[in-house]
C-alpha cells in the first residue's frame, strides 16, 4: 500500500494560483488512498465544496479504480466523460497516479496528496516504512523484516546509539532491531546477525 | 602523546572533545583547544552533533594539527554518501588528521533543520570497512588509490544501551570492522557501565569511557530527555538538586564515576556541557595529570 497525506488547502491553492480561473476536475483513487480515506468518494466531495468556498471553478469529481494502472487516456475518458470538459486535475491518488496521469494527458495536473511512505495494513492498523524500494533486498537475513525501511538510519548491521529501551529514538515506535532480534531469537537464527552487510547496490535495477 | 602512541604504550587514554562553532568566529574553539592541548592525547572534534548546521571538523581538525594537538575527526554517515565520506576521508590524510571517529551520526530531525535529507548511504560498520580499506590502498569499490590513507579508526558504543542483545552484535561487527579504538556514550550508571565491559574482557582495543560532568539538576534533566540512550541514575539527580555548589558537586560525581570504572576501561573521554574549564580540575581530582 502506498501511504499519503493530505496536503493543506493552503499548499493546493497555492498550486492552483497561477490557474486559478480554469476548470478544475478533482480526481480520486479508491485503491490506497480511497482505504487511507485520503482520496475515496468522502474526501473528493469534501475537497469540491473546499475549492468552491474558495471560488474555484471545479466541475465534478471522479474515482478511479486504480490511478497507477490505466489502459489508455482514451478509456478513461470513456469511462469518466467529465473528465475531458477539464483543464485542470486536482488528484488524490498518491504519485504514481499523478504522474501517470500527468504523462498520458494534455490537461494540467496538480497533486492534493504528499506520498509519504510504501506501507502495508494489518486489519486496521496501517504500517508505515514497510520497504524502501533501495533495490536489493537484504530481508532474507532478517527473516523478512526490513531494516533499510523500518531504521530511520537505514542501518544494515544493527541499531544506532540512539535504540533505547528496545525503542527508536526518532519515531514513536519500537526499534526495527529491536524487533529482528526477537524474531531471529524465536526462529534460532541469531548466528545469521553477526554477518557484517556489505553497501547497498543502488540503481543496479534500473 | 597523540592518540595511537598512547593506543601502544597501553596507558591510560585521555581524550577530550570540542565542539566548533555554528558561525565563523573560531576563536573559542581555538582557546578551548589550547586549554586542553597539555592535559590530553587527543582532541575530539564533532560533526554537527544533535544535527545542528556548524563549522565543517575536517577544517578544524586541521587547525588543531597544525598546533601540535593530535585530534580524532567525527565523522557521521548522516551527511555524506559513500563518494563523500571517501573524499572527506582522503582530505582528513591530507590535512595530517589520523584519527577517524565512525558514527551514525544523530537523526535529521533532532537538529535545527529538520527537512535536511538523511543520507545514511553507509552505516558506521560500512564506514569502518572503508577507511580499513583505503588504508590499504583503494576504494570501497577496489580501484587503487594513488596514495593510501593511514587512519586510525574508531567507533562509538552505548554501554547504556539495554537490552544488550543487538548492541553486543554491532560491537563484535565494529572490532570486525577494524576500529582501533572506542568512545563511550557518557556513563553516570557505572554498574550498567561495569556490566557490558565484563562482557567484553576479551577485546584488545581501548575502551575510552565518556565522562560528561553535570552542571545543575536541571542539565541532568535535559540530558535524559535529549540525549538518546544517557541514563542517569535517581540518586545522581538527587545529589544535584541539593547540591549547595553544583558545579563542583558534578565534578565529584565525574571523578568518582572515572574511580569506579577506571579498572575496566582504557580511558575517559570528557566532554562537558559548554567549556572546558573545569576539565583540568577533574583530571587532577582523580590523578590523572
Amino acid at each position: 500500500m502506498i501511504v499519503t497525506r493530505s496536503k493543506s488547502i493552503e499548499e493546493i491553492l497555492d498550486q492552483l494560483d497561477p490557474i486559478a480561473d480554469l476548470k478544475i476536475c478533482v480526481v480520486g483513487c479508491s485503491l490506497c488512498a480511497g482505504k487511507l480515506k485520503t482520496g475515496g468518494e468522502p474526501e473528493v466531495k469534501n475537497m469540491i465544496s473546499q475549492l468552491q468556498d474558495n471560488r474555484m471553478d471545479v466541475i465534478d469529481g471522479v474515482v478511479l479504480k486504480h490511478a497507477c494502472s490505466i489502459e489508455s487516456w482514451e478509456s478513461l475518458i470513456k469511462e469518466q466523460p467529465v473528465i475531458s470538459d477539464a483543464e485542470v486535475l486536482l488528484v488524490m491518488s498518491c504519485g504514481i497516479g499523478v504522474s501517470l496521469l500527468g504523462r498520458i494527458c494534455d490537461k494540467i495536473v496538480i497533486p492534493a496528496l504528499d506520498t509519504v511512505s510504501l506501507g502495508a495494513a494489518l486489519n486496521d492498523e496501517i504500517l508505515l516504512e514497510m520497504c524502501s524500494m533501495c533495490g536489493q533486498c537484504t530481508v532474507g537475513f532478517f527473516s523478512g523484516l526490513c531494516p533499510k525501511s523500518g531504521c530511520p538510519k537505514s542501518q544494515l548491521n544493527g541499531p544506532c546509539g540512539g535504540s533505547n529501551d528496545g525503542e527508536c529514538e526518532v519515531r514513536e515506535r519500537k526499534c526495527i532491531w529491536t524487533r529482528i532480534y526477537e524474531v531471529m531469537e524465536a526462529k534460532n537464527m541469531l548466528p545469521v546477525l553477526n554477518k557484517i552487510l556489505a553497501p547497498t547496490e543502488y540503481n543496479r535495477g534500473l | 602523546m597523540g592518540l595511537e602512541e598512547a593506543i601502544e604504550s597501553g596507558k591510560f587514554i585521555v581524550t577530550a572533545e570540542i565542539c566548533p562553532p555554528k558561525g565563523t568566529d573560531i576563536s573559542v574553539f581555538l582557546s578551548e583547544a589550547a586549554l586542553l592541548q597539555a592535559i590530553v592525547d587527543a582532541v575530539n572534534v564533532t560533526d554537527c552533533p544533535r544535527a545542528m548546521v556548524r563549522m565543517s571538523p575536517l577544517v578544524l581538525s586541521s587547525k588543531l594539527i597544525k598546533m601540535n594537538i593530535d585530534t580524532i575527526m567525527h565523522l557521521t554517515c548522516r551527511d555524506r554518501n559513500r563518494i563523500a565520506i571517501q573524499s572527506d576521508l582522503l582530505a582528513a590524510h591530507a590535512l595530517g588528521i589520523r584519527n577517524i571517529l565512525a558514527m551514525s551520526g544523530d537523526f535529521t530531525t533532532m537538529g535545527d533543520h529538520p527537512y535536511a535529507k538523511p543520507v545514511f548511504d553507509l552505516d558506521s560498520v560500512q564506514m569502518l570497512q572503508v577507511i580499513n580499506k583505503m588504508n590499504r590502498g583503494f576504494d570501497l569499490m577496489d580501484n587503487p588509490l594513488e596514495g593510501a590513507t593511514s587512519l586510525c579508526a574508531g567507533a562509538v558504543v552505548n554501554p547504556g544501551a539495554r537490552p544488550l542483545g543487538f548492541t553486543r552484535i554491532k560491537f563484535q561487527k565494529k572490532i570486525a570492522a577494524g576500529a582501533r579504538f572506542i568512545q563511550t556514550q557518557a556513563v553516570y550508571d557505572t554498574d550498567l557501565f561495569n556490566e557490558f565491559m565484563d562482557e567484553f574482557k576479551s577485546v584488545n582495543i581501548p575502551v575510552i569511557a565518556g565522562i560528561i560532568p553535570l552542571r545543575s539538576a536541571k542539565s541532568a534533566g535535559f540530558m535524559i530527555e535529549n540525549i538518546p540512550g544517557v541514563k542517569i541514575p535517581q540518586t545522581t539527580v538527587n545529589r544535584m538538586e541539593s547540591a549547595s555548589e553544583p558545579i563542583t558537586e558534578g565534578l565529584k560525581i565525574a571523578a568518582e564515576t572515572i574511580e569506579r570504572i577506571r579498572e575496566n576501561c582504557q580511558g575517559v573521554h570528557i566532554m562537558p556541557i559548554g567549556k572546558h574549564e573545569h576539565t583540568k580540575r577533574l583530571l587532577e581530582m582523580c590523578s590523572l595529570l
